[in-house]
């Protein structure tokens, strides 16, 4: 360059040089690329790999490549077909997540996908997905609309919906600590669920809510509604906030002095999330939808359950969370259905999908249900210990109790009052 | 009106917060125009070397002595190489690199700590709340409120009655000419970048017990104090403390009446006051040149 200027000579040595190094570089790499998609099940990762749910979206990924792993050792699926994943990051964005979306099915030839965590970006992959008649599993987001009003013929859910979660948790809270209840709330499809999953609840049982507080997603400071609390004197504080959101609050909550005065609880609480609190702030009572540990959750002699626990503790150092499972469960049935129906078509992967039973790594079983295509499997309550065993630093959960599927999901009946499936012609 | 003592109390000490980040961002960017976006990230450093020291044995009172000074290392390394030679240039370019600094901290910090977030508590004789008769409040906030205050009271004795603060006061007035005098001006550059990032430490050390500890956490705080630099005015002290409280309190008083608006309340201050006052509440014109 002289003076600071561009000219015509620098222009063309600058440009030759980018692109002799993307010949030598980059080419090649495409054109792997466009050979392995010929005879490759490209499968599409859509999650939340940076923001506040970044570490739930790690343990999903990890699940879900262990699960490949599996299905790639046994030879792959459709007699031989090796399975790939593509991840893409949507940042939390529900925007982004359906341009991501829409790369993965149109750049990157991905003819199946799944995510993710925030519901509200599964909500639009779940949409963006169905535009294209792409079968979609949304791994971990809750909110009832996935498979609710908003659900849709080429949609799956592997997690808990909120009802799910609100119904296995609330009766036992009210009966536990008493009914007069302060929520605080993430501001969100997600959270506005569970506040209507509680409110049914709380209808039922006559409970008082005395405050309703809706949190910004990403809020670092709980403190304004901290104190309204205290002022509250409620006999139970629901903390419906997850990821960072929820270290922030009950860290902050802890140093208020809330703790000893009003017991703590929830629909759900995260593995990734408690690991991150100190030791004062490990406290509550909350649902969780799979714990690695414990007969009531994985069954006696549970092969399955076992050989993933070991491995993934191998592999990666740390016990699998509920979001691993998540991530394993969704991949192995997403792959199990493409071999079974031998197609990616969506409407017939949806068809082989439905209504079929199956074991994993949970005692009892459980099948994607017909009416609305919510993964039907138990929930667990417990309670957090501040600390780990003695053989165990990460094993910090007393299970409690254990609801099963029907009697905590909404029946058939009512889920077909909303959700109505377009199936294609 | 019960709840809305405690709430002005809470949110003087959350503007206090914001005004010792703000006036590590100002300091940097009164002398040299370098805005620092990577200011978060160099609090989140300093957040995870303190969990290090106290997992190595070493207690919070070590931690919160040394792993300030650690990041001012850092900071000042990445002064020398990288940013110095944009000083004095288009603020865009310091605020790019900086901005991509800040994206090779969080994946540096997501690959050796990971990506889950790490626990650090405040010292065992802070982690109770005190009866303050209007409310209970956390004894490890009303220790930030003081050591704020001491940082404040520091910095203003360093500005105003040493050599190295009236001639960092003289280069912000005028660096060629303080150069053309003899000063050191590198070496200005270099004390001053190091103070704004100490100052940044203290407060990732102080932040770390309060909030979460992951590698985003700094960034979040970042936005905060940048509206609180713009609000209380470039190139004032008093203006990053002024503007401070005022977010602070202004977050807190709509948290009380409309939570769903916590967030944007800050910025339709920002939009209100720069309305009103371009160059904020107590900046001085021209402050970029």
């Amino acid at each position: 360059m002289s003076d600071g200027k561009l000219d015509r000579k620098s222009f063309l040595t600058t440009t030759a040089a980018v692109t002799s190094a993307g010949l030598v570089t980059g080419f090649p790499a495409i054109l792997r690329s466009r050979a392995s998609a010929a005879d490759t099940l490209r499968v599409g990762l859509n999650y939340e790999y940076t923001g506040v749910y970044a570490a739930y979206a790690q343990s999903e990924t990890r699940g879900a490549l262990m699960a490949m792993d599996e299905w790639n050792a046994r030879g792959g699926v459709m007699g031989g077909t090796k399975i790939e994943a593509v991840q893409e990051d949507n940042n939390n964005n529900p925007g982004n997540a359906v341009e991501k979306a829409r790369k993965l099915i149109l750049v990157e030839h991905c003819p199946v996908q799944m995510g993710s965590i925030n519901s509200s970006v599964s909500l639009a992959i779940s949409g963006a997905c169905n535009a294209l008649n792409v079968f979609f599993v949304d791994s971990g987001g809750h909110a009832d609309a996935v498979t609710g009003e908003k659900c849709e013929y080429s949609t799956f859910r592997t997690c808990h919906s909120t009802w799910m979660e609100t119904h296995a948790t609330g009766y036992s809270l009210a009966k536990k600590f008493g009914k007069k209840w302060y929520m605080i709330i993430p501001d969100y499809a997600f959270g506005h669920a569970l506040q209507a999953g509680y409110h049914a609840v709380g209808k039922q049982i006559g409970v008082d809510f005395v405050g309703e507080d809706l949190t910004p997603l990403g809020t670092t400071d709980f403190s304004p509604y901290l104190t309204k609390v205290l002022a509250a004197k409620p006999d139970l504080l629901l903390v419906l906030v997850q990821g960072d959101d929820f270290v922030n609050c009950l860290k902050q909550t802890t140093q208020y002095g809330i703790v000893g005065k009003v017991p703590i609880g929830g629909p759900q609480v995260e593995l990734e999330a408690v690991w991150a609190l100190p030791k004062e702030a490990r406290v509550g009572y909350w649902g969780v939808e799979w714990y690695y540990k414990g007969a009531s959750v994985l069954g006696g002699g549970n092969k399955l359950a076992d050989a993933f626990v070991k491995k993934y503790r191998d592999k990666y150092g740390t016990p699998p969370t509920a979001r691993s499972a998540f991530g394993y469960i969704t991949m192995d049935r997403l792959l199990w259905t493409v071999n079974q129906a031998k197609t990616t078509n969506a409407a017939k992967m949806a068809k082989t999908l439905e209504g079929s039973h199956f074991n994993s790594i949970w005692e009892g079983g459980g099948y994607y249900r017909d009416v609305d295509h919510q993964l039907m499997w138990p929930m667990w309550v417990g309670q957090i210990r501040a600390q780990g065993t003695a053989d165990d630093k990460y094993d910090i959960f007393d299970i409690v109790d254990r609801q099963e599927a029907e009697a905590i999901e909404q029946s058939v009946d009512e889920k077909k009052a909303v959700c109505h499936m377009n199936w294609p012609t | 009106m019960a709840h809305i003592a405690p709430e002005i109390f809470n949110g003087l000490i959350l503007g206090a917060f914001y005004a010792v980040v703000a006036i590590g961002l100002s300091l940097i960017m009164n002398l040299t125009g370098t805005i620092n976006m990577a200011h978060g990230s160099f609090m989140t450093l300093a957040g995870y070397l303190a969990f290090a020291l106290v997992s190595a044995g070493t207690n919070y009172w070590f931690a919160l002595a040394v792993a300030p000074i650690l990041t001012l290392i850092v900071g000042v390394l990445m002064e020398r190489t990288l940013i110095r030679p944009l000083y004095h240039r288009d603020p865009v370019y310091s605020l790019l690199l900086t901005f991509g600094l800040s994206l090779i901290a969080e994946e540096t910090y997501r690959l050796i700590w990971g990506d889950n977030g790490v626990p650090f508590s405040p010292p065992v004789a802070l982690q109770n709340a005190v009866s303050l008769g209007f409310t209970y409040f956390p004894a490890y906030r009303l220790f930030i409120a003081g050591a704020l205050l001491v940082i404040i009271i520091a910095l203003v004795f360093f500005l105003q009655r040493t050599r190295y603060g009236l001639r960092l006061r003289a280069a912000v007035q005028d660096h060629e000419m303080i150069a053309a005098l003899g000063t050191n001006t590198q070496l200005l550059y270099m004390i001053n970048f190091g103070l704004g990032i100490l100052i940044a430490g203290v407060a990732g050390v102080l932040a770390a017990g309060m909030l979460g500890l992951n590698p985003q956490s700094g960034n979040a705080l970042l936005m905060p104090a940048f509206v609180t630099v713009i609000v209380g005015g470039m190139g004032s002290i008093f203006g990053a403390v002024a503007g401070g409280m005022l977010i602070g309190l202004t977050i807190s008083i709509v948290t009380l009446y409309i939570p769903a608006a916590s967030e944007i309340a800050m910025y339709i201050l920002m939009a209100v006051i720069l309305l009103v006052r371009p160059r904020g509440l107590f900046g001085e014109e021209g402050i970029f040149g």
